[in-house]
């Protein structure tokens, strides 16, 4: 069902010639240079108002959780339903270990990172071990949510509890500051989308290509299948974890329900799904639709969420598998007459 | 013990029934949907509505299940159009989306029309005794027609020519269509009596403790979690799971608190999956 529409560029690995390969690297570099240059506008337009920076960063965030989901859903077909839990502990993690512990922060971030990973490389490790299909991923990973959210309620003398953590660490520096969050975010996104771009031209991308479409078969041409769905839910996972660190530092304040399964995992779940699972830049787009759309109903105060439901349906009705393949699949069409004609 | 016993069953049966809905839908039409506990939490408010409107109780208990059987109509013959076009793994995902879609939107019409409504049916005596324990008499009269309704759910499934019409859908779609079944028929149908399902839920669950506007997603994920552990399908599965649940988590809920009650309850149905990860009556895929 998860269609890769920029299979093309591939040619890079099968052709191996030199030319070949620098023109695909560059057809992976420029949109992402595009979609760089286009969203680093957007302080130049909102700088001046700090709401609207707040909700930019949150975009971003957004962003990145939904690249992190699609490397380890879309890629390898594992339903993670823990995206806010791992990005938890790269928050939780760095913010205790900067602020209760007195590591240095850059230290903090990548422990915790570091810890996100390997929970979440076990998690996958755990479900091709039992075998587990789908479903069953995702209730399993939906059950560590929901336990992770009520371990921070209940370990209220490390987490804060309800009432949230406040970081200390990084209080009076730029991280706090209006407009430097916006750009450490989105060189973050960027990143991700490189690294994630990178994997897909490179044979472990050509694996997850395989074991997505046919596991049997992938198993029997010689990929170890499990392997690389720990690969992919590790590298998804890190990048979960550092996003997850790096907007609790620049926030400088968290509670469960930032990390939420409610607020975190649905709402990453809808943007990939809107923008294209398995698409490289669907769940970047899909991050922006939503951040906008999220934006533009906030004052319908409490009829926000029937609002919101009833968009749902109607984008899913109209672009049911997400809107890169849907364009996909409207410019091959018009591209295919065309050539009949020649 | 005995009156812990009885406690989780009591909250067992609960969770059986509201697994039960969910898992024939899933077992039969691949569809997964999230709408399911506010479905329930509608019908619980078509009850206080009508209560509200001057109706004795058990008419409007009435009411409540034939709204609950209207929405499953509605769902079947609205969103989950497009979904029936799909097929596997895109029909479940597109399913999934369009129902949190729907659930979004019956949440945000509840709070926003009426944000302090609550179910709650009171039932007057005093405990009744069971086996030398004293038990809450609503929780009996709930955990009573909850018995009664699954076994006939189950009756249901084994004798009647409709019922193991069904079942075949569920176990092989071509082949049913072969002799003549038609699945959309079914799948409506099934549709149909889940929402009863989810109203009869509200009911029995209101019996208890009373039922908010707000208690939709909870008891989605509940269905959700008892459904897997039961295994995705199986009536009986979904029936044995909550009565195992329920059990377990009155036992930690005595001992330990509802936080860590909760982690507990968690826990076990987590390595129960691990241990049997196609449920506990499921098929293996």
């Amino acid at each position: 069902m998860i269609e890769d529409y920029t299979e093309g560029t591939g040619t890079a690995v099968v052709g191996g010639t030199e030319q070949r390969a620098s023109r695909s690297l560059v057809t992976l570099l420029w949109p992402i240079a595009l979609i760089g240059a286009l969203l680093s506008l957007i302080p130049l337009w909102l700088g001046d108002s700090r709401v609207m920076m707040g909700v930019a960063v949150l975009g971003l965030t957004f962003a990145c959780y939904a690249v992190g989901f699609n490397l380890i859903f879309g890629s390898t077909g594992q339903l993670f339903l823990c995206v806010g839990a791992l990005a938890g502990i790269g928050g939780y993690g760095s913010a205790i270990l900067a602020d209760r512990v007195g590591l240095p922060l850059l230290l903090s971030i990548l422990l915790a990172t570091l810890a996100s990973s390997i929970l979440g490389g076990l998690l996958s490790w755990i479900a091709v071990r039992r075998s587990l299909g789908v479903i069953f991923t995702g209730i399993i990973t939906l059950i560590f949510s929901l336990v992770f959210g009520n371990l921070l309620l209940g370990a209220a003398a490390v987490t804060g509890g309800d009432g949230g953590f406040h970081i200390q660490t990084g209080a009076d520096t730029f991280l706090r500051q209006t407009i430097p969050p916006y750009y450490l975010m989105l060189s973050l996104v960027l990143i991700f989308l490189l690294t994630h771009g990178l994997l897909r031209r490179s044979y472990i991308g050509w694996a997850f290509r395989a074991l997505r479409d046919d596991e049997v078969a992938a198993e029997l041409a010689g990929v170890n299948v499990a392997r690389y769905r720990v690969i992919a839910a590790g590298i998804g996972a890190a990048m979960l974890g550092l996003a997850g660190s790096l907007f609790a530092v620049t926030e400088g304040t968290i509670s469960p329900t930032t990390f939420g399964f409610a607020q975190v995992d649905v709402e990453t779940m809808v943007m990939l799904a809107f923008g294209g699972i398995g698409t490289l830049f669907g769940p970047v787009l899909g991050a922006v639709v939503f951040t906008v759309i999220n934006e533009l109903i906030q004052d319908l105060g409490q009829l926000r969420l029937l609002v919101y439901g009833a968009l749902i349906i109607a984008l899913f009705l109209w672009v049911p598998r997400g809107i890169i393949p849907t364009l996909g699949d409207l410019l091959r069409r018009q591209r295919t007459p065309a050539r009949r004609e020649e | 013990v005995i009156a812990n016993i009885l406690d989780g069953i009591v909250l067992g049966l609960q969770f059986a029934l509201l697994a039960a809905g969910l898992t024939m839908v899933y077992g039969l039409g691949g569809v997964l949907n999230l709408a399911y506990g506010q479905m329930a939490v509608l019908s619980a408010m078509a009850v206080v509505l009508s209560m509200e409107a001057g109706l004795a109780p058990i008419p409007a208990v009435a009411v409540g299940l034939v709204a609950g059987g209207l929405l499953g109509l509605v769902l079947d013959l609205t969103i989950l159009r497009p979904v029936y076009r799909l097929q596997g793994e895109a029909r479940v995902l597109l399913s999934l989306l369009l129902t949190l879609g729907m659930a979004f939107m019956v949440d945000g019409f509840l709070t926003w029309r009426y944000p302090t409504k609550a179910l709650t049916l009171r039932i007057g005596g005093g405990p009744v005794e069971i086996i030398g324990v004293p038990m809450v008499r609503g929780g009996v009269v709930a955990s009573v027609i909850t018995i009664l309704v699954l076994s006939g759910l189950l009756v249901f499934f084994r004798k009647t020519t409709l019922g193991r019409a069904i079942r075949s859908v569920i176990e092989d779609e071509q082949g049913a269509r072969l002799v003549g079944i038609d699945p959309q028929r079914m799948l409506r149908l099934i549709l149909v009596l889940t929402g009863v399902l989810a109203a009869l839920v509200a009911v029995t669950r209101s019996l208890v403790t009373p039922v908010s506007v707000t208690a939709g997603f909870e008891l989605t994920v509940s269905a959700l979690i008892v459904t897997v552990v039961g295994g995705l399908g199986s009536v009986g599965g979904a029936i044995l799971a909550g009565i195992l649940l329920g059990i377990i988590s009155t036992f930690a809920a005595s001992s330990i608190g509802t936080v860590l009650s909760l982690i507990i309850l968690l826990v076990a149905a987590a390595v129960t999956i691990l241990i049997r990860p196609s449920g506990l009556l499921g098929v293996k895929e």
